[in-house]
Parts: C-alpha cells; sequence; structure tokens
C-alpha cells in the first residue's frame, strides 16, 4: 500500500524489488515476457494438434448432428442421432458388450498382469524366457493371431477336439457362431495379448519399489499378504494410473479381434461400439450416425478415465 | 502427473484418428461443386482389384493400353476393404481420379443419380453386339448409359461328378427333386449342403435368400423388395422362408460357424454333397480336383416364375468430374473389346466370363456351361448387396443368419429386418 503514495517511489522500489527477485523470477512470472523460442516451442506442438487433432474432432462432432452419407450434401439433424441412439436394439447390445468387456478384459488383464509381473519380477536363470514368452502376443500382427484363433475356434478346430479327448465333449460349441459364446470366446485372444503388456508395465512399477520398504515389512513380522497389500499396491499407484488408462483405451478400441473374428455376429449378439461404430461408418457410410458413436465412445472413455484421476488426485490429497 | 498427460494424448489421438477420417469427408463436401480444372495429362485408373494375380493382370492390360494409344494411363491399386469405404470420398472430392473399376447395377445407379458419374453413351455406340441386358444394367434412371461392363460370372449348386454318380444321382430340376436329392445324400451319411456362413463370411447366406426369391416371386420383386418397394414382412418373403424351412434339415449344422474357405473344402474332400456358390470357388479349389466339379442351375420351385439367374457383373465407370474425358473414353471403348477382355480372362482361371460376346468363350467345360445357363436367363439379377448396398447387406446377414440358427423365431427376425432394412432406406 505504502507504494502507492508517492509516485516517484513506486518505480524505484519496484526496480529494487525485481533485483532481488532475480533469482526466482522464473517462478513468479511478473513482468518476464516469454522468448521467441518458447512461444515457438508452444505454438508450433499446438497448431499441429489443432489440425491433426482438435480440428478433425470438432469435425467429427459435427458430422454427428448432421445425417451425411457421404455422397450427397450433409444435413442438419441436431440431436437426431443421439435420440435414435437411444432406441437402438443393437446400440444398447453394443453398450452392454463394451461394459462387459471393460470389466472382464479390464479386471482379468490387470489382475493377471499384476500376477505374472508378481511371479516373474525375481531375477532367476532362464526367466527372461518366461517373460519374452508373455510378452511375444504384443508382438504378433493381429492379422495372423485372428487367423490363428478363428481355427482354433472351428467346429472341428483344436479346441473342440481337446474338450472331447478329456471327455468334455459335451462343452463343445461353435465358439464364434453361438451368440452365448461369441463374445467370451473373443475376449480369450484380446486377454492373451493384453496381459503380457500390463506385465511389462507392473514389471517396471515393481522394479521402482525400494527393497528397504519389504525389509522393514519383515523386520515387523509382516506376512507375504500383508507386505503385498501395505507395500506392494500403494507403491504401484502412480503404475496403476497408466494400466488404467491403458486398459480403459483399449478395451473400448477392441475392434480389430472382434472385427476379424465375427465383425459383430451372429447378429450384432458380439457387436462393441467401437466394431458398431465402424459398421455404421464404413460399411454402411451413415456417418452421421457413426460419427455420433464415436462421440459416445469418446465420452465414455473420458468419463471413466476421469472420474478414476480425480479419486486418485483426492486420494493423493 | 504424467500418467494423466499420458492417456489424456492417448485418448485424444484415438479420437483424433476418428476425426481425422469423418474431416477427410468434411473436406469432400466442402469443396463438391468445385469442378477440377485440368486437361490432358495421365488419366488415373483407380482400382479395387489387389490380389497378386488379379493386380498383375491390370499392370498388364494398362501396359498394353499404353502401347497403342496416345493417352497415358496411371494405374492405382488399392485394398478392397479400403476401396469400398473411400469410394465416395474419391467421388466427390474436387480433383477425383478418373476412372474406377465397380460393379454394375443399382450401386452405380446410386452415384449417377448424385450426377457424380460419367456419361458413356459414346462408348455404348460402339458396343452394339453386347446383350440388351447389359446394356439395361449399365443405364442409369436418366437413361443414360454409365457403366462398361467387362467380366461377369455365375452363381449355382456345385458338387463333385464323382460323388453323384457313386450315389446314383443326376442333376435335380425341380425343387421336389432337389428335396429328394438332398434325402439321398442325407441317407448315406453326409452333410447334403454345405453353406460357410461363419467368421466374416454370413453374406454368402443371401445367395439362398436371393435364388428363392428370385424362382418364388420373380426377378423384378426381389430387385424391388430390396430397393424398399416392398417390405420383408410381406407374406410373399414369409413364402420365401417357408420354403427354406423345407430345406433345413439338410444343411450342415454348423454352416454359421465355419469359414466359407471351409466350406469349399468339405465339398471337395466329400463331407457335404452340395455348396450354392459363386463361380469363384473353382478359382480356390486345387487344380487336381477342377475336373471333378460341377454345378447345376439353382432348381425352379414355381414353373409359372420366368428363370432369372445372378450373374454380378463388373466394370469400369467414371468420375463425371474427370479433366480429360477423351482419354477416359478412349481407355473405356478399348476395355469393351475382345482383345482387352481376352487378355483380363485369360489371366484368371477360367471363371470369368468376358462381357463381349465376340471375345474367346472360356475354355474350360465349367465357364461354358455357366455362360449357357446365363444366355438362356430371362433376367439378370447382380446378388444381393450389389443390387441393394452394403448397408442392406449388414440387415440380410443378421436376419439370415438369426434364421439359420432359429428358424422358429421367424416372424421377429423379419420384423427386426423390417426395422432395419427401413432406416437403411431412409439413410441411402
Amino acid at each position: 500500500m505504502s507504494l502507492a503514495t508517492t509516485p516517484a517511489q513506486p518505480a524505484l522500489n519496484a526496480a529494487a524489488q525485481r533485483r532481488t527477485r532475480r533469482p526466482r523470477r522464473p517462478r513468479r512470472g511478473g513482468p518476464l515476457r516469454p522468448t521467441p523460442v518458447i512461444i515457438t516451442f508452444v505454438l508450433v506442438p499446438l497448431l499441429v494438434e489443432s489440425v491433426s487433432v482438435f480440428w478433425p474432432a470438432i469435425q467429427g462432432f459435427y458430422i454427428s448432428l448432421t445425417n451425411w452419407n457421404g455422397v450427397n450434401a450433409p444435413t442438419f439433424a441436431g440431436l437426431g442421432n443421439y435420440r435414435r441412439m437411444v432406441s437402438d436394439p443393437v446400440f444398447h447390445k453394443a453398450l452392454t458388450n463394451t461394459a462387459l468387456w471393460l470389466v472382464l478384459f479390464g479386471g482379468i488383464s490387470a489382475a493377471g498382469g499384476l500376477g505374472c509381473a508378481m511371479f516373474l519380477q525375481r531375477e532367476r536363470r532362464g526367466i527372461a524366457i518366461y517373460r519374452a514368452a508373455l510378452f511375444l502376443p504384443v508382438v504378433f500382427s493381429l492379422t495372423a493371431t485372428a487367423l490363428m484363433w478363428q481355427t482354433l475356434y472351428q467346429p472341428n478346430g483344436m479346441i473342440n477336439s481337446m474338450l472331447s479327448t478329456v471327455g468334455l465333449g459335451g462343452w463343445q460349441h461353435a465358439w464364434l457362431a453361438n451368440p452365448h459364446t461369441a463374445l467370451y470366446a473373443q475376449i480369450v485372444p484380446a486377454l492373451w495379448r493384453e496381459i503380457g503388456y500390463v506385465m511389462v508395465l507392473y514389471l517396471a512399477g515393481l522394479k521402482g519399489i525400494d527393497p528397504a520398504l519389504y525389509e522393514a515389512a519383515k523386520v515387523d513380522g509382516a506376512s507375504p499378504w500383508q507386505q503385498f497389500r501395505n507395500v506392494t499396491l500403494p507403491q504401484l499407484r502412480s503404475v496403476n494410473a497408466v494400466v488404467l488408462s491403458v486398459i480403459v483405451i483399449d478395451s473400448l478400441r477392441s475392434f480389430d479381434v472382434v472385427w476379424a473374428l465375427t465383425q459383430g455376429g451372429p447378429y450384432n449378439s458380439s457387436q462393441l461400439l467401437s466394431t458398431y461404430m465402424y459398421q455404421t461408418a464404413f460399411v454402411n457410410t451413415d456417418f452421421g450416425y457413426g460419427c455420433a458413436l464415436a462421440v459416445a465412445i469418446f465420452v465414455l472413455a473420458f468419463g471413466v478415465i476421469v472420474g478414476y484421476l480425480v479419486r486418485a488426485f483426492k486420494e493423493s490429497d | 502427473m504424467s500418467s494423466y498427460s499420458l492417456s489424456r494424448r492417448n485418448l485424444l489421438q484415438g479420437v483424433g484418428a476418428v476425426g481425422a477420417a469423418a474431416a477427410l469427408g468434411g473436406c469432400a463436401t466442402a469443396t463438391k461443386s468445385s469442378a477440377g480444372t485440368q486437361t490432358g495429362g495421365a488419366v488415373t485408373l483407380q482400382s479395387d482389384l489387389s490380389s497378386p494375380l488379379a493386380e498383375k493382370a491390370m499392370q498388364a492390360l494398362v501396359a498394353a493400353y499404353g502401347k497403342q494409344s496416345k493417352h497415358s494411363l496411371m494405374l492405382n491399386t488399392i485394398a478392397a476393404t479400403t476401396y469400398q469405404p473411400l469410394l465416395p470420398t474419391y467421388l466427390t472430392s474436387a480433383n477425383p481420379p478418373d476412372i474406377y473399376t465397380w460393379y454394375a447395377g443399382n450401386d452405380a445407379d446410386h452415384y449417377s443419380k448424385r450426377g457424380l458419374l460419367l456419361d458413356v453413351s459414346s462408348v455404348w455406340n460402339t458396343m452394339g453386339n453386347y446383350p440388351p441386358a447389359f446394356k439395361a444394367l449399365s443405364t442409369d434412371a436418366s437413361g443414360k448409359q454409365i457403366f462398361v461392363p467387362t467380366s461377369y460370372y455365375w452363381w449355382g449348386v456345385f458338387y463333385r461328378k464323382s460323388k453323384f454318380a457313386e450315389w446314383g444321382l443326376s442333376e435335380p430340376k425341380t425343387w421336389s427333386d432337389f428335396l429328394t436329392l438332398c434325402q439321398t445324400i442325407k441317407s448315406k451319411g453326409v452333410t447334403p449342403i454345405g453353406l460357410g456362413a461363419g467368421t466374416g463370411n454370413a453374406w454368402v447366406a443371401s445367395a439362398w435368400f436371393d435364388y428363392l426369391n428370385i424362382r418364388i416371386n420373380g426377378a423384378q420383386y426381389h430387385q424391388a423388395l430390396l430397393q424398399g418397394q416392398h417390405a420383408f414382412t410381406d407374406p410373399q418373403v414369409g413364402k420365401v422362408f417357408d420354403t427354406w424351412k423345407q430345406a433345413l434339415p439338410y444343411f450342415d449344422p454348423n454352416g454359421t460357424a465355419v469359414t466359407w474357405q471351409a466350406a469349399s473344402n468339405q465339398l471337395i474332400q466329400g463331407q457335404t454333397g452340395m455348396l450354392l456358390t459363386g463361380a469363384f470357388f473353382a478359382d480356390a479349389a486345387p487344380k487336381g480336383s477342377l475336373d471333378d466339379l460341377d454345378f447345376f442351375k439353382f432348381p425352379v420351385i414355381d414353373a409359372s416364375v420366368p428363370d432369372a439367374e445372378e450373374a454380378p457383373t463388373d466394370g469400369l465407370f467414371a468420375s463425371a468430374k474427370t479433366g480429360n474425358s477423351a482419354a477416359v473414353l478412349d481407355f473405356m471403348t478399348w476395355m469393351a473389346k475382345p482383345d482387352a477382355q481376352n487378355m483380363w480372362t485369360q489371366t484368371s482361371s477360367g471363371t470369368v466370363i468376358p462381357a463381349n460376346p465376340q471375345a474367346a468363350t472360356p475354355t474350360s467345360p465349367l465357364a461354358k456351361k455357366g455362360q449357357t445357363m446365363l444366355a438362356g436367363a430371362s433376367a439378370l439379377t447382380q446378388f444381393f448387396n450389389r443390387d441393394s448396398s452394403d448397408a442392406l447387406q449388414n440387415t440380410a446377414n443378421t436376419a439370415l443368419t438369426n434364421f439359420l440358427q432359429n428358424p422358429g423365431k421367424l416372424s421377429s427376425i423379419l420384423s427386426t429386418w423390417q426395422t432395419q432394412a427401413e432406416q437403411v432406406w431412409k439413410t441411402a
């Protein structure tokens, strides 16, 4: 306040303050002008991001408000496509399946990945072979993977013949053609690929835990379960956030397996939001409704991840 | 927190990828009205014939054309699965490729209605020797020609001659003969009818729907139904399925589970007796088994309905916005001639028939038989998706697979089909 009393003093004072504050200037900002280099570093990625990400996303949202078949000029439809979603039984099926997929695929790959990482974390002779074997499915081309699983699942394929060999002939199914098994039969190859990936993320997380914590826990007489519950899990919190994001994103875009194996069939019983969106937009060339489905997928993914992060931040506070 | 930015970025990239495709389309609509201004220069031939054999054959054709013409032509081959969804984008862009490989019939007409296709009537002036059925197929609603057919193939009920001889059977002419024949094959412990509509091949089941509908209600009704002028809940359509039900006990119970490739192997290995399929089946058959394969015309159900046959026709159309229509028309005229079509059919295994009647007749006995069958047909249809759209094909896949697995739920299946089809007709 006193600075404002006389007009001459403030300048002097401010100059003095500036001098004393110089070491901390980058943090406080104040009169510092960003240099052209900094502006370039901010603007160029922003521009690239705008052209390649934000603008198309906005376009996609706009198209979701139109009826457009790719040939005629789009006509504005307001929220018509979203209203259509509400009464579309295939959308409901796809939504339920995506939720099921998220829970089963997400849950099992997180648990399985963590389990494998715990099991394979200790350095032993030949352990790398096991790790590599589990990670290998991630590397395979998906088309090849799908062909392989398609062959396994054929009515006279390996899975059915193995079942009859062990006397479980009654369990045989036309796995991919039966509407009751098709979805679950496709979660298996997706898991087969995802577990190895999640395992690698958790292995890195486990490596980062200070061994002293375990020693301290042992000294306190903690059982292996207590060590896992009270040392390992809390220490993996930051990895969990990454794993969750990866799993949510991967399950919402789990398109390739289903498209390659059943294309959402038989009669839409294994339709996911992603396959339904692709079919609507790129096979049926109903771009308006396809984009509306894409927006729904975006909202879902965003909702799940933001919800988790808000909770995670609250906990860490 | 690093994990936050990581997830956000991944997420936005995912959304961006979806949006990017949409934006490409968006640009296309935005620039729709501006016509291409370039004249002369190389003409682009956009081709979806991406199998190695077919691509090589196309390259040979383009090279042969280049040798005898003053115009230059550039071949651009695109994977068939990418080509189909992008075709509207190509055609509506400001500077579209000039010539396209595609199907005759409703699909071409669909683009022509929007003024996207080049009038090729002048090419047709040189094609006087083509049968009128081809001209009708290449003519759009306004009466001008927009398509040049190059080749076609046929569908039939394929079987193994040696097996039929072993079982003492001959080709059935009528539906009741056919059912008796199925009964005989079944009594020999063999599945009479293979299907192969599993894992992504659901569309093959619509061959049965097409043929039953053509034989019971006629080709005209069939095509009108696919255009939305009748309903799938009509009693006529109900009759198609009631007839189908008579044959259902003879179908492979795993017909909706095995792939089309597996179903063709089953026929070749004698595990099934018959397979209703297109001539491309012979392309896939091992060389040694080809001599034992034969086919018969889909049996007559109602003698008062004139026989129509499925004859999917491939050929070329061109963009209305081409900057060098002289070169485009020159190439299409050349492709309509016997020499070019001979070159093309020689490279396939002899199961496609050249569209020009003056081109060399296919040498294989199968193709000869197919050609004779089609020549005697009162009308030609294209196939479910070609006579309607890929969107309607999807609704058929859903309905027919459901019917094959749950024939008892027919009425609810048909009303769902009608609801989904109405949505498709509304969007188109």
